[in-house]
This record gives structure tokens, C-alpha cells and sequence, in this order.
């Protein structure tokens, strides 16, 4: 594979939003406001993107300075209520994506922390959205940078989202692959060239991969065109890099964005 | 005490350095989604109890006070997520003591959080999350502009700063600027406001969109050295 990792899994987010039939996609980051704008651009031309809690119909911009998801839009913005956020997801119309710290094999999620609950040996950010998330009909994608173990567990340490509802469509985006939930656990839609290998590194969560899943070597291509148009300053791959690259990334967007008070 | 924004957007820092110069101490602090004014406020020991469905510095990391909190429990941690904050929060306005809601169900929420309960339906029995009211004596905001009368204008996302002011005693508004008055394009109304402050800035060094966006040199100074480093460091940091 030549192109970045996070191109890929970006890519297969947007196709993945595009295809879904959904009416509101919920921004959560940088690379899911790329994702759902180059969706737009795939099929799902009506597609509300929501961005924060009372912005559901807006016009996003992958960015960092405006928040983690460009919550506070340059773009259109018509405004509702922060309510009619969890009635979307009360009534399985909007898609999200999140990045929980852990996710197992019954689908919990975790971002509270590592260790018992209540009493972290690491502390992590706080359940946030992912109790809401996990417990309603609508589409969750779980897109993570890396395939770790440390991630993909047997069972979290808290349980933050809950066991998904029956019937609720659950998929893992990781650089092994794409990844479904169904009743017998998780199953392998398409893998990568190191798919398998990387699969067998994360036993916890119990993945089942046969021979007859699609290598897919490289992004899509129309889904790359249409991310690289909407995103032309590659906002969208800080979340898939780490380390020096990730913050020499992250300062760029930073310095071509910012404009503090203070300077 | 509610503090309005969310993440690294309009959150009332100018407010937050004030109540630490005052010498307050022992606050129940709201922050929906926390980040440098829980900061702030936990380094400079005036937070007792937090309430929060999250705390973080966005793309510049954790919180390190925070995290450090939690793990050596030097404050309360009450932890919601967001729709059963919210839920909190409504059933405050609506002015009743609990609000039944469909998420947390099965979760560790009521583990971490008293004011979260399994319960049963009282028409169908079926499971449902029951959520206590949650009351503020303040909450402070932060916002791009008012009118003259004190109606409040937000570009983009006003987050649950709507529902803080309503399940509020008294709510406190600071501002960017002073705009000619358009209420149709209001997203708070003055009658829910009790005073307001011009703040020109205030937010920093969070953002305040059209104003400016987030100082991410002064957040990421914060998440790399905000763990260890002094009060001159956090009020060369956090001004």
C-alpha cells in the first residue's frame, strides 16, 4: 500500500457514509468532516451534516482551530435544538463515528478510562457520547488509527456504550480492515494486504476472517479525489499519524489557521 | 456552577481566571465537554465535585490535571455522557426531579453517577434510564455577541449552553462584541439572562468563532507541561 493509512480508512468512511441511506451524518472529527463531505460528493448529494449539538444542517470545514470537528462552522448553518440530536439517534436516522480507547467483542466501547470503574489507573476523557451512541439504531462506525490489542479487547474495562441493540449496524474501520458485528460477533467485510496478520495480533476481540475476503490494497479512488477536494490541506490524516508526524501535522494546521487575540 | 462552550470553543476563561484571582474554593463545577477551564479551575484547587461527559485538550491530547485528578481522586468525578447530561439538565428546566431517557442502558453510568438509574417504564415496564434533575446556582457563558437588550447571537454551534441557562439560577454572559439587535437570529433570549460582561478575548485561550479559533501553541503548551508546571506557568499560559 503507497497512499497514507488514514487515506484509506477516510475513504472507505466516506464510501461507507454514502452508501448507508442516512439522512444526518454527526461530524466527531476532522477526518469524519472530510468523510461525510466527500460523501456528498459519492451519491449522498442530500446528506445533513451536523456539527456539535444544535448545528444540524452545516456546512463543516476540517480544520483544528475550530474545534475537534469544526463544531463552530464557518459554513450554513441552520440550528436546532440539542435535543433533536439524540431524537436523530433515538429514531436510527443519523450515522457517527467514534474512536472509543477500547471496543470488544460484544461491541462496548470504552473512553473513561483503563482499570475499574471508577478508580482508573489511566484516565481517558469521559464516556461522552459513546452511552448514547451505542445504545440507539442508528449507524455507528468505530474508525481506529491503529489495529492494537490494547484496543480491541475480549471486554472494556468500563462500559461506556453498551452492547448495541439487536439489528443495529456496527462496523469497525481499522488499518486491517472493515469489520462487521453480527450475532456471532465480529466478521471481516475486506481486509488489507496485512489484514490477516494484524487480525491475529488482536485475538481479544475475536475477529473471524475466512480466505474469501477482498484485499483492498488502495483507497478508492473517486473517494479519494472527492476527500482531497474537501480537504486539500490533508487535515484529515493527523488522527491516523503519530508521534513526530502527527504533531508537526497538527502545528501546521494550527499555524495556517490560527488567529489568536493575543497575537 | 455551569461554565458554558464546549472542547476548545467558547469556553468563559476571562470568568474562570476571575473566580480563581477571587480565592473560590470548594465549586461543583459543570462542564458539558471540559477542557482548559476545568483545567484552570482544578490547578488552582478551587474544584471540589466535577460533573462532565468529558475533559480533554481535542487534537493537543489529555488534560493533565484532569487525568491526574481522577486517578489520584483528588476531586469528585461524577460522570455523565452527553445525552444523560442533557437529560439533567431539561428536567431542571421542565421542572420536574427525574427524566426518563433510552441511553446508558446497560452501561457502567450508574456505577460512576448517583443521579443515574436503571427503572422501569410506569406504563409498559420497560427498562428505561431514569436521570435526576440537575440544578445550577450560576451559569456563566461565553459568547461572540449580545444586542443592547441582551439577547445572545452564535455563529455555528451554541452546544448546551441553551440548556445550561435554563437549568440555571442565574445565568452570566460574557461577550465578544455588542451587534444591532436581530432576535429572530438570537439563539438565548434576555429573559433568561441576569447580567452580562464585555470580554473582549475572553475566551482565550480558547476560541470564539468568527473572533478567533483556538490558540492550539498556548493548549499544547498546557497538555505538554500543564501536569508539573506552577501557578507561573499557568497564568503565563492561561492569562
Amino acid at each position: 500500500m503507497t497512499s497514507h493509512p488514514g487515506d484509506l480508512l477516510t475513504a472507505a468512511l466516506a464510501r461507507e457514509i454514502a452508501e448507508s441511506g442516512i439522512s444526518v451524518y454527526a461530524v466527531t472529527s476532522p477526518a469524519s468532516a472530510a468523510a461525510a463531505l466527500a460523501a456528498r460528493e459519492l451519491g449522498a448529494s442530500e446528506l445533513a451534516i451536523a456539527t456539535g449539538f444544535t448545528s444540524l444542517d452545516a456546512e463543516p470545514v476540517p480544520n483544528v482551530t475550530l474545534g475537534e470537528a469544526g463544531l463552530f462552522t464557518t459554513g450554513a448553518v441552520l440550528v436546532d435544538d440539542p435535543f433533536d440530536t439524540f431524537s436523530l439517534l433515538a429514531r436510527g436516522r443519523v450515522g457517527v463515528a467514534v474512536a472509543p480507547a477500547q471496543l470488544d467483542a460484544a461491541g462496548r466501547t470504552n473512553l473513561s478510562g483503563a482499570g475499574p470503574p471508577g478508580r482508573p489507573k489511566v484516565a481517558l476523557p469521559g464516556a461522552r457520547g459513546l452511552p448514547d451512541n451505542n445504545a440507539s439504531p442508528s449507524r455507528v462506525w468505530y474508525v481506529l488509527p491503529a489495529h492494537s490489542p490494547r484496543q480491541l479487547v475480549e471486554r472494556v474495562d468500563v462500559v461506556c456504550g453498551a452492547v448495541p441493540p439487536a439489528g443495529a449496524i456496527r462496523r469497525l474501520l481499522t488499518p486491517a480492515g472493515c469489520f462487521e458485528l453480527g450475532p456471532e460477533g465480529w466478521r471481516a467485510l475486506w481486509l488489507t494486504p496485512d489484514g490477516a496478520e494484524l487480525v491475529a495480533a488482536a485475538p481479544g476481540i475475536g475477529i473471524s476472517v475466512t480466505s474469501t475476503q477482498p484485499v483492498v490494497t488502495e483507497p478508492d479512488t473517486d473517494a479519494l479525489a472527492a476527500l482531497r477536494r474537501v480537504d486539500p490541506y490533508d487535515v484529515r490524516l493527523i488522527e491516523f499519524s503519530a508521534g513526530a508526524d502527527a504533531a508537526a501535522r497538527f502545528q501546521e494546521a494550527a499555524a495556517r489557521e490560527g488567529v489568536s487575540p493575543r497575537a | 456552577m455551569g461554565l458554558g462552550g464546549a472542547g476548545l470553543q467558547r469556553k468563559p476563561m476571562a470568568a474562570a481566571r476571575a473566580l480563581v484571582a477571587a480565592g473560590r474554593k470548594d465549586l461543583t463545577l459543570v462542564s458539558f465537554l471540559g477542557s482548559l477551564d476545568v483545567e484552570l479551575l482544578l490547578a488552582a484547587g478551587a474544584v471540589k465535585t466535577l460533573h462532565s461527559a468529558g475533559v480533554a485538550l481535542d487534537g493537543a491530547g489529555l488534560a493533565p490535571r484532569y487525568r491526574a485528578g481522577r486517578q489520584d481522586q483528588t476531586f469528585e468525578f461524577v460522570e455523565w455522557s452527553e445525552g444523560t447530561l442533557l437529560c439533567a439538565l431539561q428536567a431542571t428546566a421542565r421542572g420536574v426531579p427525574s427524566l426518563p431517557t433510552w441511553t446508558g442502558l446497560d452501561s457502567d453510568l450508574p456505577a460512576l453517577n448517583p443521579n443515574v438509574r436503571e427503572a422501569a417504564d410506569p406504563f409498559t415496564a420497560e427498562r428505561v434510564t431514569q436521570v435526576r434533575a440537575l440544578a445550577l446556582d450560576v451559569a456563566i457563558l461565553h459568547v461572540p455577541a449580545i444586542d443592547a437588550r441582551g439577547n445572545v447571537y452564535v455563529e455555528g454551534d451554541f452546544g448546551m449552553d441553551g440548556a445550561l441557562a435554563r437549568a440555571a439560577g442565574r445565568v452570566y454572559v460574557c461577550h465578544e462584541q455588542t451587534v444591532s439587535e436581530e432576535p429572530r437570529r438570537a439563539v438565548l433570549s434576555r429573559i433568561w439572562i441576569d447580567g452580562t460582561a464585555s470580554t473582549p478575548g475572553g475566551a482565550w485561550p480558547t476560541g470564539c468563532h468568527p473572533h478567533y479559533g483556538a490558540d492550539l501553541t498556548a493548549v499544547s503548551r498546557w497538555a505538554a507541561e500543564g501536569a508539573t508546571a506552577g501557578v507561573e506557568l499557568l497564568t503565563e499560559t492561561v492569562r
